[in-house]
């Protein structure tokens, strides 16, 4: 356990700590390109040079370990002079085209040339050109080498945490330049990562490229909904400057750290599967279904058409003849109050979340689970599934169309994927009652007789409960579009036109009723989840 | 043959202080052009001709003519209507009694240049110019509204205000010339004091001149005693006119100053009178004629000067003004009057 | 606020008043004796007249005035700029649209696909000069007459923003 000192601040650190860790743990921060705490050292960029007294020249703090009795200087004169000199090199053949660069605004070298440059540029010979300007090396990133610092972190990525390799360095001196393999594509699983471990605007995102400046952004923290790992993610999107990216608010995703659940990484799928936020299919009022068609119509009317249909049904049928197929794509809380409505106070037994998909999804072993729903284990804990002597999915459609279901309460999900659009379409027409919430339009929507619109995860405050049982928050980034509400806000509603009064204000009071009613979910609170979330108590 | 004489005097008289008021719309813009060191309106032009922005008053006219007539809702449509009229109307009439020449003698026939020889005509103009007060008032009752009814009223306490000091005033002049008949008191005028000094009414009555000018310039409502109105920032008992009705009051406003004018002229500057000219041939009457509308027109020019030159007063300093100075004054006028009548004979 | 003490003479307020008129007398006949003069086709002189006839004389513009904006051109009459969105960044209004585009070249990579100046919202404090790093928005124009009769009609897109040319100055700074 060497303990150190650095700029005065003394420390103790386990033994193989590195001077730009020990460093971070004080708060200080040395500056850095090539060092990636989830990559191997490569100290090549020199950026993160310090003095250390009693050694001859500066030595590389992302390298140099933490000695006993080490004084550790990182912004003596000399350091300074140093970091300054290496800024200048490294702009040498730098293009310094920010206006047209997406990385401006959140560009290392812009940033620690404010903080650590200012220099005047001596450089009057002509710049190296390299070879690629603006070129797509892949789906999802494009590639400036004339930007490229040479830090070499998307090299390491990709021979590191993918194992793709599709990245080198080439050449010699100021010929050396970044390349992707001939014929190869930079097209893995997750290539989305490099441009964001790329400090500079070398690698830049296609997805995002030239939609927004980033300034204009906005960010809030959330979790992937793309499937059960439910990693870590930051929305960022613009809602002030509605002309950019044709009106579309959420931008992009960034993954956000997590060393229990994601580290530094998320998969392209997740990171590009945002766009269903601002899409054309987006439900913006309740309909009502007319004749053939389905017609714009107001919250009052849709609620009480729902409200006094099931009325009538479970009247005239019992309980026996309603169906309500629950989304693992919700959150806790909305799961909670389905729960509390359908299961609890009108004492539905049919009442199923799991619909079954034709092929298996794409399972790794770093982070993509097959299960592409980020609350499968929340709506088990909840008990939101089939159970002995109830229908599942399955069993109820053939319930509705043996005629014994009269009402069907749909979630999001599209049943005409794996069931068939006849199907969907016979069993719309049987049923007394066809109820869509959901924020997206689908086949199984089209034949609803009633669609109530719902916010996204982007729209609404909630938990997710990942496959190992972590429950994480995710927070409104943005407001619901047009006419739409949080599904647990409709279910309240939907319930008092029901005659229950259910009280909750906001999700964190459902949250809390769901701490003390539900076993499993035993002394979580919002505050204890944080933004790096809990373990449930049974996990 | 009488009748016909008549009609042809007022006709004349009429057109001259139609035609006069008409034009000092466009003094008024260019004489406030030339003292500020402007141009002053020029670009109403007919086939291309502006002639110095003459044509101005015309296209106001046209403007006024088709604009909208609006009552408003809840005002008194009779009276409404009625008051621009009774304003300008009254104005208008009390011109009959002002003189603008001598007796002419035409064929041994004797033509008064005055249209009424009324032998109490200044006691009538001054019941003229009182009556102007109900067109104010009412302009401001009628249109429903707070700020004309507090602008009509501002405007009535005004005029009845001065013109108190107006008529003491004036008794300075009807005692020296020992008349109330406006002809014959300019007929008085063209006598002599000591033999070479005309006795116009401004020698014989120098004070009584000041409170009366004065006065009549705040009985027109014109600056700085444009309180009444106000322009733009205090708002007046027209505010709720538009169209040819507020061109009623807008052409009130320079008919009384012609009158006012006319009257300065008449008790103050010897009507008519060209000093050391006398006679009642034709030559003379109309050379005469010409110096009282020469005098006329001076006073007019004058009435725009003070306009252009002076700030408005504050409500207070205007009742102030009235009440404890020249009332005052004009009531100590009447006794040095009397007092120096009584020691001269 | 101070109050000025009036002394006895100006509280008499007639003689300031024939101070007052005398000066309104004096530019009155100077200038009517400089009109005549004009109209007589006499030389004027000390005539203290200042109007300018504005549509048809127009006083000189600075070069440094902030007029109607314009967009520069290549020499192939594309604009300028690269859609870098620091002039709708710094706008104080917020009138500036801009929405990016791909440009076929690689080496200028970005061009704008729209760029709106809502010139309606407009407050001409030139910022936008100030911020481009292309030179590729100018104030230069010299117009300054552009009302509308719709606020449509305000909005200054591209091409209209392209049409612009700059103001020709002389070597006395007059407009042409
Ligand atoms: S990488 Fe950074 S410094 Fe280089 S052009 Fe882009 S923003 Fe500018
Ligand atoms: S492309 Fe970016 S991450 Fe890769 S070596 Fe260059 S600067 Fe580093
Ligand atoms: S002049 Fe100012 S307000 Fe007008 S567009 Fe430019 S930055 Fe915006
Ligand atoms: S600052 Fe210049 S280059 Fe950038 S968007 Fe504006 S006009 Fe175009």
């Amino acid at each position: 356990m060497p303990t150190l000192t650095i700029d005065g601040k003394e420390i103790t650190v386990e033994k193989g700590t590195t001077i730009i860790q020990a460093a971070e743990k004080l708060g200080i921060e040395i500056p850095r390109y090539c060092y990636h705490p989830g990559l191997s050292i490569a100290g090549n960029c020199r950026m993160c040079l310090v003095e250390i007294e009693k050694s001859p020249k500066l030595q590389i703090s992302c390298y140099t370990q933490a000695a006993d009795g080490m004084v550790v200087h990182t912004t003596s004169e000399k350091v300074k002079a140093v970091r300054r000199a290496i800024l200048e090199f490294l702009l040498i053949n730098h293009p310094v085209d920010c206006p047209v660069c997406d990385q401006a605004g959140e560009c290392w070298l812009q940033i620690y040339y404010m903080e650590h440059g200012l220099y005047n540029s001596r450089f009057m010979e002509n710049k190296v050109r390299k070879h690629f300007k603006a070129t797509p090396i892949g789906p999802w990133v494009n590639l400036d080498s004339e930007r490229c610092i040479l830090c070499s972190r998307c090299v390491r990525f990709t021979s590191e945490i993918t194992k793709t390799y599709e990245l080198a360095l080439v050449n010699r001196g100021d010929h050396s330049e970044i390349t992707i393999f001939p014929g190869k594509e930079l097209n893995n699983k997750y290539s989305g990562n490099v441009v964001d471990i790329c400090p500079v605007g070398a690698l830049t995102d296609r997805d995002f490229r030239f939609q927004c400046r980033v300034w204009y952004l906005d960010k809030q923290e959330s979790i992937c909904p793309g499937c059960s790992r439910g990693c870590n993610i930051e929305i960022h999107y613009n809602v002030q400057r509605a002309h950019h990216a044709g009106g579309r608010r959420v931008l992009r995703l960034k993954p956000r750290f997590n060393p229990e659940v994601n580290k530094w990484w998320i998969c392209d799928e997740g990171r590009y599967g945002y766009k269903f936020i601002d899409d054309k299919s987006r439900i913006q009022m309740p309909y009502l279904q007319e004749g053939e068609v389905l017609v714009e119509t107001d919250w009052k009317v849709v609620l009480d058409k729902v409200a006094s249909t099931l009325r009538s049904i479970l009247t005239t049928y019992g309980t026996e003849s309603i169906g309500v197929i629950a989304s693992p794509q919700l959150t806790n809380e909305d799961l909670y109050l389905i729960r509390k409505l359908f299961v609890e106070d009108l004492r539905l037994p049919h009442v199923d979340f799991k619909v079954p998909v034709k092929e298996k999804g794409y399972e790794d072993d770093f982070l993509i689970k097959a299960d592409k729903n980020p609350n499968t284990r929340g709506a088990e804990e909840l008990g939101l599934g089939a159970k002995e002597g109830s229908l599942n999915v399955e069993n109820m459609l053939e319930a509705a169309i043996a005629g014994r279901l009269k009402a069907l309460y749909v979630f999001g999900h599209d049943l005409t994927n794996f069931f068939g659009e006849e199907k969907i379409k016979d069993i719309a027409s049987r049923l007394e009652l066809l109820v869509f919430q959901g924020s997206n339009l689908n086949p199984t929507g089209q034949y609803a007789h009633v669609i109530l619109p719902s916010a996204t995860y982007a729209e609404k405050d909630g938990t997710f409960t990942n496959f190992e049982g972590r429950v994480q928050r995710i927070y409104k980034a943005v407001e619901p579009l047009g006419e739409s509400l949080p599904d647990w806000e409709i279910i309240v509603k939907l319930a008092r036109f029901m005659g229950f009064s259910y009280p909750y204000q906001s999700a964190r009071e459902i949250f809390k009723e769901i701490a003390t009613v539900i076993p499993a979910f035993n002394g979580l609170s919002y505050k204890v989840i944080g933004n790096q979330g809990a373990k449930l108590a049974t996990a | 043959m009488d009748l016909a004489i008549e009609v042809i005097k007022v006709v004349v008289v009429l057109f001259g202080v139609l035609n006069l008021a008409g034009l000092l719309t466009w003094v008024e813009r260019k004489q406030s052009a030339v003292m500020q060191d402007r141009i002053g309106a020029n670009r109403a032009s007919i086939l291309g001709i502006r002639a110095f922005g003459l044509f101005h008053p015309l296209a106001d006219a046209a403007k006024l003519i088709l604009k909208e007539d609006f009552i408003p809702e809840g005002g008194n449509k009779v009276l409404h209507t009625l008051a621009p009229f009774a304003s300008l109307f009254f104005a208008l009439l009390a011109f009959a009694a002002i003189p603008f020449g001598n007796i002419l003698i035409l064929d041994g026939k004797e033509i008064n240049l005055q249209i009424a020889n009324l032998n109490v005509g200044i006691l009538y103009i001054f019941a003229m110019m009182s009556m102007g007060v109900y067109g104010v008032v009412l302009a401001g009752w009628s249109s429903n509204n707070k700020y004309s009814l507090l602008g009509g009223l501002r405007a009535s306490s005004q005029m009845i205000s001065y013109e108190i000091t107006m008529g003491v005033s004036i008794m300075g002049i009807i005692m020296v010339y020992n008349s109330l008949d406006l002809q014959e008191i300019v007929r008085r005028q063209g006598e002599l004091l000591w033999g070479f000094i005309p006795k116009w009414g401004v020698i014989t009555q120098p004070l009584a001149c000041l409170l009366f000018m004065t006065a009549i310039i705040a009985e027109t409502k014109r600056i700085p005693f444009d309180l009444p109105e106000g322009e733009s920032e205090i708002i007046g008992y027209f505010t709720e006119y538009s169209g040819m009705k507020f061109g009623m009051f807008f052409m009130t406003d320079f008919v009384e100053t012609v009158l006012a004018a006319a009257l300065m002229t008449t008790l103050f500057f010897g009507g008519w009178q060209i000093p050391y000219v006398h006679g009642n041939s034709l030559t003379i009457v109309i050379l005469q004629v010409l110096a009282f509308t020469l005098k006329v027109i001076f006073f007019c020019w004058f009435f725009m000067l003070i306009r252009w030159t002076l700030p408005r007063f504050r409500y207070d300093q205007l009742m102030r003004l009235g009440w404890k100075m020249m009332l005052p004054l004009s009531l100590a006028n009447i006794f040095v009057t009397g007092l120096v009548i009584l020691l001269w004979n | 606020m101070r109050k000025e003490e009036l002394t006895f003479w100006e509280q008499i307020y007639i003689p300031q008043i024939y101070e007052g008129l005398k000066v309104t007398a004096r530019h009155f006949f100077k200038n009517m004796k400089g009109h005549i003069a004009r109209l007589l086709g006499k030389p004027v002189k000390d005539d203290e007249t200042v109007t300018i006839q504005y549509p048809e004389e127009r006083r000189p513009l600075s070069p440094r005035l902030r007029s109607l904006h314009r967009l520069v051109k290549r020499a192939d009459g594309t604009p300028r700029c690269v859609a870098c969105m620091m002039c709708e960044t710094i706008c104080p209004a917020r009138c500036i649209y801009i929405v990016a585009a791909e440009h076929p070249n690689p080496d200028i990579e970005k061009r704008p696909a729209r760029f709106d100046i809502d010139l309606g919202k407009c407050v001409f404090c030139g910022y936008c000069v100030e911020a481009c790093p292309e030179d590729a928005i100018r104030m230069d124009t010299g117009i300054l007459e552009f009302a509308a009769y719709t606020r449509q009609d305000m909005i200054y897109t591209m091409e209209r923003l392209l049409a612009n040319e700059p103001m020709k100055i002389t070597s006395q700074g007059q407009r042409l």
